[in-house]
């Protein structure tokens, strides 16, 4: 027995009688058609965004727009330049030639969304929207639908919490080199209070916080329950006072200067799929990352050095062009004041909403105790799905692990200042190789 | 150009065996042969892989367990092992390479191993038996000069499904489920907000099996440096520490402009398959209606993190590493760590974000569309082509319709979802398709398109010829 004589071949299974689903899921075609099912929508962030947000304007009444792709090189930490893929919005002038990540799209729970996607810059793509769950064409996977073209998307978010959106083509690619953004799901009342807080003028999040009294205004009304003949919008919910958005990312910058084009290593089908279909040879297997990220705002430092160990996060401010450092609200569906650096007074709620976008895998520590109070969009202990689980308390100095596309929804509160850093361990998924820790300002004072 | 066609070649996916005989309703599967003993032999393959065909060469060379009673196709991974507790598994394992090889299953996190049958000398067969463990998800394979010789390829999934359930309740996949899992087992079915079938029951009248389950073994591939190891001094092993630095560490070979590959991985399987090939199996692609809930248990059986993400519905998260839970966790994506995996149980609810009239999660009636029908079930997406009808390329037609509601599972950490270094959508992905509803109000909906098995197919004579 050896590698020259085996003992047995086994043969690639056949695609006869099957070339349509063989080519589809490799070369799906490109389509612009209208949306099935189709409903009004009913969103109403766009019409605040043009509100309230200078020089922005609602082109379709109550939809989110997105085009994609816009390539742009973007100067990191270093003074290098990478690559990047990313999304705009027509709509709102900062945004409408691309930023890194898109702005992050917030909506109210039950609404019915529409968002008219118009893919450029090359074409194909798709908009996937991760944790929702629609219909196959709303869902924004070419294998399974189609790849765009123009389309609008229509789905209704039924669960309050954490999600985003990437283009799902060529996705080891695209998705890395920065086509994604943030999208919360917010309680139905959201935007009717100022600065898209609810009818209240507080912003709630899903939750079940029975077993922690520490967070005050937990409303334990059943999701269902009927109040005056009305759901309650707050059922299930609990105020916070500040909100940070943990975007954790990594680019590759060989992946970005070696294969540039969005159709690098595309297959095409041949024409007799299954024998002469074209497959090309590269490099999106070996993925070595070597910048950082948080919400778009660089650790700053290089790997395989002393400084890897607590690399600084860029302060925000520099990075977002805001004077306290928080997210522009024309990146957040017009809402002021989300942070990326932690920066609260005792004994506020704090809400930090974490998303592994990288391709490494990460390990966060908080420098307080946090309740870990939902995963990927789905509130522990929220009856009935949450009726087998609960939320949790994940103690100061103890990480948690969090491989791509994971997120989770925290809360924290002290009644003691805190002037202190978030730990998030970079670690390669292939060899579990250390990459750096990066250092997120957190405090309360 | 069916859907159901694809049967007709085989589910490469994976054969099953069944010792012991406590799972009639797995038998009435032909595919799954009951047998008494395993019958072995530890050999090698040479595998055409996704990406193979006339004008591109992509083969991978694997050591594999072979089945010969019955005479399964040769592949990696080995076959599916299904028994119960307490039963007597007897093996005979023969050996025909030329450095020594074995059988192991480890115990869950914590405990001993299940059986280890030391170290096999080349051509010798080892004849013993051991007595299965408690119910749950378990990898079989060769421990020797770990970790080469398993991620090699002699690897498989060994499963132990419970006798019986606790007295007064459901079963579930386990012998003592927490708390919690009996909760969710249970109120599958008879709860409000899970409408349909329990996960131990069927409908033969709707093609329903019962005990719904998938198994997904993860691994990742090598052609150089599995070759190396193939063509290494006769007799001897193939050092590990060079095996794993060269596995996860060789260096950047610019393939892109240069064709020349390194030594990663630049395949990625679920049970020895990619792409259309494992996304569209249905023995690895759950394809079951809103109501059928299903389990679906992954074993990562290579050296890389796989960050598995799934479309349409959330899931709990049963098993972590090798732990039952009792915290189950609701998710879109959890991770598959090297040597260890996860059972997860999809619910089948319908897609919770398709448009419905209170918006909170529940099978609520649908809205009604702008054209006058309803929002689910969506009839006006189910009877789409995409590409249309006519997409010709000679006399194929390219034409796939939207039904059933097709959507993937993939690992989110996307070099995987490569072969070859590129060719995105031929990696490591399953399907996830939605075949109907049994809580439609005019009774049990199937979808156009139904799958006509849920399981392997017959084994027997290999595939029909390549390409």
């Amino acid at each position: 027995m050896s590698a020259t004589a085996p003992a047995f071949v086994i043969q690639r299974q056949s695609v006869v009688g099957m070339e349509n689903e063989w080519v589809k899921m490799f070369d799906p075609p490109t389509a612009s058609l209208p949306t099935p099912e189709r409903l009004a929508p009913t969103n109403p962030v766009p019409a605040f965004i043009a509100a309230t947000v200078p020089g922005a304007k609602m082109s379709i009444p109550n939809t989110v727009r997105r085009t994609l792709m816009h390539g742009m090189d973007i100067v990191m930490w270093d003074g290098n330049k990478v690559k990047f893929f990313l999304f705009g919005d027509p709509d709102i002038p900062v945004a409408s030639n691309g930023t890194f990540p898109a702005p992050t799209i917030r909506v109210p729970r039950g609404i019915i969304f529409h968002g008219e996607t118009h893919a450029q810059g090359p074409p194909p793509h798709t908009i996937h929207w991760h944790g929702i769950e629609p219909t196959p064409m709303n869902d924004g996977v070419g294998h399974c639908s189609m790849e765009l073209g123009n389309y609008t998307y229509q789905w209704q978010p039924n669960f309050i919490g954490s999600y985003f959106y990437h283009c799902h083509r060529n996705t080891m690619q695209h998705f890395e080199f920065g086509l994604y953004g943030f999208l919360i799901v917010m309680p139905p009342d959201a935007y009717q209070g100022l600065n898209g807080t609810g009818a209240d003028d507080k912003w709630r999040t899903a939750a079940n916080l029975t077993n922690f009294p520490q967070f005050p205004g937990f409303d334990p009304t059943p999701v269902d329950q009927l109040v005056a003949g009305q759901l309650n919008p707050h059922a299930m919910t609990v105020p916070y006072d500040v909100e940070a958005l943990w975007v954790l990312d990594d680019r590759d910058s060989v992946w970005a200067a070696q294969m540039p084009d969005a159709k690098d290593t595309f297959p095409v089908h041949g024409n007799n799929p299954g024998v002469n279909d074209q497959f090309f040879r590269g490099d999106f297997h070996d993925f070595n990352p070597d910048y950082f990220f948080a919400t778009g705002v660089p650790f700053m430092a290089h790997i395989k050095t002393p400084q890897a160990l607590a690399a600084p996060l860029q302060n925000p401010a520099i990075a977002f062009g805001t004077p306290d450092g928080t997210v522009p609200a024309a990146l957040n569906s017009g809402v002021v004041g989300m942070q990326v650096a932690v920066n609260a007074k005792v004994n506020q709620t704090i809400l930090i909403r974490a998303l592994c976008a990288a391709y490494a895998k990460i390990k966060i520590t908080f420098p307080v105790d946090v309740v870990i109070i939902a995963f990927d969009g789905r509130a522990l202990g929220v009856p009935p799905f949450g009726n087998y689980n609960s939320a949790f308390l994940l103690k100061k100095g103890v990480p948690f692990e969090l491989t791509t596309a994971r997120r989770f929804d925290v809360l924290a509160r002290s009644a003691t200042p805190i002037s202190d850093f978030a730990n998030v361990e970079f670690r390669n998924n292939r060899n579990n190789q250390f990459l750096m820790n990066g250092k997120i300002p957190f405090v309360i004072l | 150009m069916e859907r159901r066609d694809f049967l007709k070649y085989g589910a490469a996916g994976l054969a099953g065996l069944i010792v012991g005989s406590e799972m009639p309703w797995l038998l009435e599967n032909p595919a799954y042969a009951a047998v008494q003993s395993l019958n072995f032999t530890i050999t090698d393959a040479k595998k055409n892989m996704v990406t193979h065909n006339a004008i591109n060469v992509a083969t991978c060379y694997f050591w594999i367990y072979k089945c010969n009673t019955p005479n399964f196709r040769p592949d990696c991974p080995g076959p599916n092992i299904f028994t119960t507790p307490g039963d007597t598994i007897n093996l005979s394992i023969t050996n025909a390479l030329d450095e020594p090889h074995a059988f192991f299953i480890p115990g869950g996190a914590g405990l001993p191993p299940v059986f280890d049958s030391g170290p096999i000398a080349p051509g010798a067969t080892f004849t013993g038996s051991f007595v299965a463990p408690k119910a749950g998800s378990y990898l079989y394979y060769d421990n020797l000069n770990a970790p080469v010789n398993r991620v090699m390829g002699l690897h498989g999934a060994f499963i132990v499904m419970p006798i019986a359930p606790a007295a007064g309740h459901k079963f579930t996949p386990y012998d003592t489920p927490t708390l919690n899992i009996q909760k969710l087992f249970d109120d599958l079915g008879p709860a409000a907000w899970w409408p349909g079938l329990a996960w131990e029951q069927g409908d033969p009248a709707t093609g329903t099996p019962a005990f719904r389950q998938h198994i997904w073994v993860l691994h990742q591939a090598s052609p150089l440096l599995f070759t190396d190891v193939g063509n290494f001094t006769p007799g001897q092993d193939f050092p590990a520490a060079t095996f794993v630095s060269q596995f996860l560490n060789s260096p950047y070979a610019d393939t892109f402009h240069t064709g020349k590959f390194n030594r990663k991985a630049h395949f990625f399987t679920i049970n020895g398959q990619s792409g259309h090939f494992s996304h569209n199996n249905p023995f690895i692609c759950p394809m079951y209606r809103v109501g059928e809930p299903a389990l679906i248990r992954v074993l990562n059986a290579g050296l890389h993190t796989h960050s598995c993400h799934i479309h349409a519905n959330h899931v709990y998260v049963l098993s972590l590493d090798g732990r039952l839970s009792n915290n189950l966790w609701w998710v879109d994506t959890m991770a598959a760590h090297p040597g260890t995996g996860f059972d997860w149980l999809v619910p089948y609810m319908r897609p919770p974000d398709v448009p419905n009239t209170r918006g909170i999660g529940r099978a609520d009636p649908p809205r009604r569309t702008q054209a006058g029908g309803f929002t689910w079930p969506p009839a006006q997406e189910l009877a789409t082509f995409i590409p249309p009808v006519g997409t010709l390329v000679g006399a194929i037609d390219l034409a796939v319709q939207m039904s059933p509601l097709c959507f993937p599972m993939h690992d989110h950490s996307e070099a995987s979802q490569t072969a070859q270094g590129g060719n995105y959508n031929c990696g490591l992905i399953s399907g996830i398709n939605f075949t109907g509803d049994r809580n439609d109000p005019a009774g049990v909906l199937t979808f156009d398109n139904p799958p006509l098995t849920h399981g392997p197919t017959k084994t027997g004579p290999a595939a029909p010829p390549l390409v």
